[in-house]
């Protein structure tokens, strides 16, 4: 059965596959590989963040009126994944592969320790609360992410 | 009971990782001070004293302030009042480690038995406030149960080692050498080996984008590691010296299979170059595999353990081939990240942290590396030709780990100067209208 735990770490996953590639080919010096295999990890990362921001998250919180808790983090750690998906795009805008390999060490092991959260606790707990709401999500979430 | 922004501040692991390289450092000029005379065996004042320089002085070191750092993210327990934690197991830990280690070389009963009393009691402290904190915690995950056999695997080699310490000062009639055998076992395989399983579990995927470890397999891997310690206690408290051998071949190869997973998994990673913390853990596997092989062969042929050099082999394989390299890969991430992470914090998403490898650049870590692989190669040519090579060894030894302690001294240097420029433009950004 598909939960929100299953489909959005499938998602995770997704994304961990983008990134590698665009890595890879800053490896092999291809740049304008490069950026196109970043634009696509980017926007799916950003598609991600969006449909937790404005489908999931709000509809946990209003479930469980949990406001200020584990969502409020999440939304903080959104902040710092943009802001070094920013820093990274620059770098590869310039052509900076030294740049760009630190700001991907750094990328990496805060979207893996954020997922982790996410994988086991979050998502886990999101399962538990919507119950009722699963179908009616799962489809929003389908959309969202499928669209881009 | 979420524990997502329940990380304790950097002060409390930080003190851990800085003062660990220089007990090995410690334990390298010990060698080259002593010579030739202290690969005679295991026996030995110095190499009894090195030894716990490394284990307790570097290796329990880390690894506790690691698991202070990373039991509220991983297993969601957070500790009550981390700093204070920290700071009394910190102070424990590194008065114990001197003083056993004086107590060994020295040959001083009295010694022996302060560090035993130091050692035991801040152990007994540290276990006492992370038991407290898991036995709520459910165990949803491989690493949450490595987690938990691994604080029971610490608990029977200080447990092993208290009592060991206190026969030896007061002439107790017990049978040392299988016991003190029996507390390397608890130490490396049961309390060492899990605790690494169970991190590597959660960090080879994430630093490498490697495939998660095989859940059956991972699930197992603690408890048969207990098991196969159970096995061996049991053999030495009833003297079934069959029993202790399979025990002994149980966890080595036990231990030779996750080497060799992990090898497996790393072969099929997706981060586009290696770095330090790659190489240093590809290092760390293969020699602990053939560290292993020396254990092996022993619980097949115990009269093997004889051979001069075969034990010795074992441990330096094992502890300057193996854990060390694991532990030094994972501070060279653990450093820059957190320094990275608190940071973030201090710059409230209104001035940005820089990247990692601002923090510690990549050059400065591999060669350091290259230094550790030299002082390595020449620790264990010293096992077969000590009189020529036992003293350039030890000051190898000593010299590399003295620069993993400037890497990591320079990054937090560099992270308070990142720290204060923060704070300035923070509040210049504050008073600006």
């Amino acid at each position: 059965m598909t939960t929100i735990r299953s489909f959005m770490t499938d998602d995770h996953r997704r994304c961990d596959d983008l990134f590698a590639e665009a890595e890879q080919a800053v490896g092999k010096g291809s740049f304008d590989l490069a950026r196109a295999a970043f634009g696509h990890f980017h926007s799916a990362m950003l598609a991600h963040f969006d449909s937790e921001e404005k489908t999931l998250f709000p509809t946990f919180e209003a479930k469980t009126g949990m406001r200020m808790g584990p969502t409020q983090v999440m939304r903080m750690e959104h902040e710092q994944l943009r802001s070094l998906l920013d820093d990274a795009a620059e770098a590869l805008k310039m052509a900076n592969a030294e740049d760009y390999l630190g700001l991907a060490d750094t990328l990496v092991i805060m979207m893996q320790q954020h997922n982790m959260k996410e994988e086991n606790m979050l998502y886990p707990m999101c399962d538990q609360h919507l119950t009722a709401e699963l179908p009616a999500i799962l489809e929003r979430l389908e959309t969202e992410l499928c669209e881009q | 009971m979420l524990a997502f922004e329940n990380a304790p501040p950097f002060a409390a692991p930080l003190r851990f990782f800085l003062t660990a390289p220089l007990f090995a450092a410690l334990a390298g000029l010990l060698v080259a001070f002593e010579g030739p005379d202290i690969f005679a065996s295991r026996w030995t004042p110095g190499a009894l004293a090195a030894t716990h320089l490394i284990t307790i002085g570097f290796m329990l070191q880390v690894m506790l302030g690691a698991l202070i750092q990373i039991l509220p993210v991983v297993a969601g327990a957070s500790l009550k009042r981390p700093v204070a934690v920290a700071r009394v197991v910190h102070v424990g830990l590194t008065v114990g480690a001197l003083l056993l280690a004086a107590g060994f070389f020295f040959g001083a009963p009295a010694l022996l038995g302060i560090a035993a009393l130091t050692l035991g009691l801040s152990m007994l402290f540290f276990l006492a406030v992370t038991v407290s904190a898991l036995i709520a915690v459910p165990t949803t995950s491989p690493t949450i149960r490595g987690i938990k056999v691994a604080l029971f695997g610490l608990s029977g080699v200080v447990g092993l080692g208290v009592v060991l310490a206190l026969a030896l000062a007061y002439g107790w009639p017990l049978p040392l050498m299988a016991l003190a055998d029996l507390h390397a076992g608890w130490g490396l395989g049961g309390w060492a080996g899990v605790l690494l399983a169970a991190m590597a579990y959660v960090v080879v995927p994430m630093f490498q984008l490697t495939p998660g470890y095989p859940a059956r397999a991972s699930w197992w891997f603690p408890l048969f590691m207990l098991l196969m310690l159970l096995l061996w206690s049991i053999g030495v408290l009833g003297d079934w010296s069959l029993l202790v051998r399979l025990g002994q071949l149980g966890a080595a190869l036990a231990g030779m299979a996750f080497a060799g997973l992990t090898l497996r998994l790393q072969g099929q990673r997706r981060r586009a170059r290696p770095d330090a913390t790659y190489r240093y853990w590809q290092l760390g596997l293969i020699l602990s595999i053939f560290g292993l092989f020396f254990l092996l062969t022993v619980a097949i042929r115990p009269a093997l353990a004889d051979i001069d050099g075969w034990t010795l082999m074992f441990g330096v394989l094992l502890i300057a081939g193996g854990f060390i390299p694991f532990i030094t890969g994972m501070l060279y991430k653990i450093v820059p990240f957190l320094s990275w992470t608190h940071l973030q914090t201090c710059g409230q998403a209104k001035v940005p942290a820089p990247a990692m490898n601002k923090i510690l650049a990549e050059p400065a870590m591999h060669r350091q590396l290259l230094a550790y692989a030299a002082a390595l190669a020449l620790l264990l040519a010293a096992i077969v030709i000590p009189a020529w090579l036992a003293r350039p060894a030890g000051l190898a030894f000593a010299v590399a780990n003295g620069w993993l302690w400037w890497n990591l001294a320079g990054a937090i240097g560099r992270y308070r100067h990142h720290q204060a420029d923060i704070e300035a433009k923070l509040a210049a950004k504050l008073t600006a209208p």
